[in-house]
């Protein structure tokens, strides 16, 4: 009961929190040269038909008139229409969300698989060779850019080899697995590194040496007594992640050639579409914090004593 | 038994073989095509930019066919017959009968008049220049009237159409991709009908059978297409923003046709001048790249200083070093390829010392001249070099141009203040007449291009040539008022006519680029293997 008061607690903070990053958007985007209208007109600017396109969509009121309508809006499940795209908000992140979620739930796989197992082998075999690859590893993904990553997969699993599409969605999920292991893989190294000095850490604790001493064998005690203690830092980590998994979207999605959250937030930006801007960043907000309750929740999954203080 | 055995299997070898060229005859032919950004809107009234669709699933009054020899004209498409009255004011139009629009309705005069208003009326409406021409206009724009008084539906195909003030080249502005008949009874019964694919349609050779935003749309043949059918049965264009994307699925078989444009010189120069060279189709983007100088600018307000940056714009080396040499150095806005370009202008010498003798002269000191030169940096890296080159080449002379990025939409919002002093710019015609681009910078109606362009008895003739019924006498006219803008004025300095190379793959036996070089060109000018 005291874990559900608690949810509920923090789905009600974070509505300021959606309030603020709304008006710290919109602010930003009132200060920041350009407009939506001239930047879709282009190189053909008519200066009449800017006046009235501006005034068809009400972009004529002042500006806390425009921000107050558009809050009034979302109470109602009204985000808006996006200037660029002529259609509404909603159904825009609705058509374009399936695509990131997907990029994302398997770049979250590679990252948080890959890197744990990843990061115990490396603890279980410290200063071995399986270390010492697996921590050379973790250490390219972490240095490596996602870009470089996804071209150098494209050229060679794509390109060369003909393994996988080249870009696009049309072959279904196939399509994920390349820009899923460049986007995973520099979260991966984190992991695996994070895993790694924290399973060290917890095994050279006393009840370690107790369940060892009863006769546990060095897999059965990582697996039953260590990992867990040893995870709590990670899923720390691994909601953080999510941010830049999303954040990462973007250049994935653009390399090869994904219909995400990603590029729609960069047109919105380019093309100064504050509606579109607004919805994509709530979206993304409302998935940040989601994920960050989904980590408190594993919390006290992997240690009832957190459940307590709760 | 054996022997029916043996009946029975040369019978199927014998079907079997048969059916091997049938399926090879009835397989479709796709056209795969990659664009680096999707199409925002199906409705051209909402549009100056995407011409994809009004290309290929509309029709217009009146085409632009290129000849063999690379030369263009102007052919009726719709229109069977039209006639003109002696004051140029009043077109009489008959046009074909039988076309259908892709939906079994009939094309009619009705649905031309409701195109008319449509491109002056419809939400968020930004491309209506060529309708606003005609009797009733503004007063449909101003929602004084309900209908277009100056087009008159005399009969199911035949209408009249009025203009405010005659203009010989209106026929040629028909041609235009904004001027793309639509269906009067789809649009009026669905208003908007800019992201429906079911409601786009057109009496073009295609119908819009798909599209999945940001990622692809595809085209099928129009079963009631009225002309020619296109020889390719399937287009997908594929949105790959990425230009290295399109570079390996261009090379590994997935793209038919790659735009050049999209890729970067050297991978143009390593690659397809040398694996592809016998692939590459040239064309040319017909409009000029011009360096525009604001006459309200402090400095740039005396002709002696536009003359002088003339003069020290090494132009060659910025087409040789930056584009491969793929183009045509230009002395003029009237590019060639359009009517009325004037091969005899005076060239433009590079001559940095004249420039500094001229900068002396004219009584500055070396450095006094100070510019900001505004860059838009979603143009890419090339024209970002392009920039420094120009600023090297000024410097030389003694002239400062300050380089400062923006970001596209600050770029055009800064623009359109009328206030930025100096910044590349490339026109691409949308229909074959000189109104097109002086009319744009150098009439009285110009406004945002940051040009400011001084010369009032100049911009007075702009607009009064556009009357000139005969063609000799107005393509004089537009080639002395291109004499005073470029030579006498030095109101721009005209840079070059970049070609525009498209390169095609196995399954492509021939392709004509538009006759303008748009990206956006005609599928029906592509033959499949």
């Amino acid at each position: 009961m005291s874990t559900l008061k608690s949810i509920v607690r923090r789905v009600i903070s974070s509505i300021p929190v959606l309030i603020g990053v709304v008006l710290i958007i919109y602010l930003i985007l009132r200060v920041l040269p350009g407009n939506a209208i001239a930047t879709m007109m282009g190189e053909h600017y008519n200066a009449e038909a800017e006046r009235t396109i501006i005034a068809e969509l009400g972009l004529d009121k002042p500006w806390y008139v425009q921000f107050w309508m558009y809050i009034a809006g979302l109470f109602t499940g009204d985000m808006g229409t996006s200037i660029k795209y002529h259609k509404p908000v909603s159904e825009l992140i609705a058509t374009y969300f399936p695509v990131t979620i997907k990029l994302s739930v398997m770049a979250a796989l590679v990252a948080w698989v890959v890197g744990i197992v990843c990061g115990v082998i490396s603890a279980m075999r410290k200063d071995k060779l399986a270390d010492r690859i697996g921590m050379g590893f973790s250490l390219l993904g972490v240095s490596v850019p996602v870009f470089m990553t996804a071209m150098v997969l494209q050229f060679l699993l794509a390109y060369k080899l003909g393994w996988f599409p080249i870009q696009g969605t049309k072959e279904g999920l196939v399509c994920y697995i390349l820009p899923a292991i460049a986007l995973g893989w520099s979260s991966a190294g984190s992991v695996a590194r994070l895993t790694r000095s924290t399973l060290l850490e917890v095994m050279g604790s006393d009840y370690i040496d107790t369940a060892r001493a009863k006769g546990r064998s060095v897999s059965g005690a990582v697996v039953f007594h260590a990992l867990r203690n040893a995870l709590i830092p990670v899923v720390t980590v691994m909601a953080i992640q999510i941010s830049s998994l999303l954040s990462g979207a973007v250049i994935t999605e653009t390399i090869f050639s994904l219909p995400g959250i990603g590029r729609l937030c960069v047109d919105a930006i380019s093309g100064r579409d504050v509606p579109l801007l607004q919805g994509s960043v709530i979206f993304a907000t409302v998935l940040v914090i989601a994920g960050n309750l989904v980590a408190d929740c594993l919390y006290s999954v992997l240690d009832p004593r957190i459940r307590k203080e709760v | 038994m054996r022997k029916h055995l043996a009946f029975l299997l040369a019978l199927v070898m014998v079907l079997t073989i048969a059916a091997i060229p049938a399926y090879a005859a009835d397989e479709e032919k796709v056209l795969n095509l990659a664009s680096e950004s999707d199409i925002l809107t199906l409705d051209v009234a909402q549009t100056t930019d995407d011409y994809f669709i009004p290309h290929n699933v509309f029709d217009r009054l009146f085409e632009i066919k290129v000849n063999p020899d690379g030369g263009t004209d102007i052919v009726p498409s719709l229109v069977a017959d039209y006639s003109v009255s002696d004051d140029g004011l009043t077109y009489s139009f008959t046009l074909v009968d039988g076309v259908e629009f892709s939906n079994g309705n009939p094309l009619t005069a009705e649905d031309v008049k409701y195109t008319f208003e449509h491109l002056l009326t419809a939400p968020k409406a930004c491309n209506y220049d060529i309708a606003e021409e005609v009797v009733g206009a503004e007063a449909l724009l101003d929602g004084e009237a309900e209908e277009l008084e100056g087009i008159e539906v005399t009969g199911d195909l035949t209408f009249t159409l009025t203009l405010v003030a005659a203009n010989a080249g209106y026929i040629a502005e028909l041609t235009s991709p904004a001027m793309s008949i639509v269906d009067k009874e789809t649009v009026e019964s669905v208003g908007d009908f800019g992201t429906e694919p079911a409601y786009t349609i057109g009496s073009g050779p295609y119908i819009v059978s798909e599209w999945v935003p940001n990622d692809h749309f595809t085209l099928t043949r129009n079963e009631n297409y009225w002309g020619e059918a296109p020889d390719a049965d399937v287009v997908v264009m594929n949105v790959v923003p990425d230009a290295n994307t399109q570079n390996l699925m261009f090379q590994k078989g997935e793209l038919d046709i790659i735009d050049l444009d999209a890729l970067d010189s050297s991978i143009i120069d390593s690659v397809y001048k040398t694996t592809y060279a016998d692939s590459i189709v040239p064309g040319y983007r017909v409009g000029v790249t011009f360096m525009s100088m604001n006459e309200n600018n402090e400095f740039l307000s005396d002709v002696n200083v536009r003359k002088a940056v003339q003069m020290a714009i090494n132009r060659q080396s910025l087409l040789d070093n930056f584009y491969g040499g793929d183009g045509i150095i230009q002395n003029g806005m009237i590019a060639t390829g359009v009517w009325g370009h004037n091969d005899d202008l005076e060239p433009i010498n590079y001559d940095p010392e004249g420039a500094k003798a001229l900068l002396a002269d004219a009584g500055y000191e070396e450095g006094q001249i100070t510019f900001e030169f505004s860059l838009d940096s979603s143009s890419g890296d090339t024209t970002a070099m392009v920039y420094q080159q120009i600023a090297q080449d000024l410097a030389a002379v003694g002239i400062t141009a300050e380089i400062k990025s923006y970001d596209e939409s600050a770029w055009l919002d800064f623009r359109k203040t009328e206030e930025m002093p100096a910044f590349l710019g490339t026109w691409t015609m949308d229909y074959n007449d000189p109104a097109n681009i002086l009319g744009t910078f150098f009439s009285n109606s110009t406004s945002g291009r940051s040009l400011n362009y001084a010369n009032q008895e100049i911009k007075d003739r702009v607009d009064a040539a556009s009357s000139i019924i005969d063609d000799d006498e107005r393509m004089a006219e537009y080639q002395a008022i291109e004499h005073a803008i470029v030579v006498e004025d030095a109101a721009v300095v005209p840079l070059y006519e970049r070609a525009h190379l498209f390169c095609i793959g196995e399954k492509v036996a021939s392709f004509v680029p538009h006759w303008a070089g748009f990206s956006n060109f005609f599928v029906r000018d592509v033959e499949m293997n």
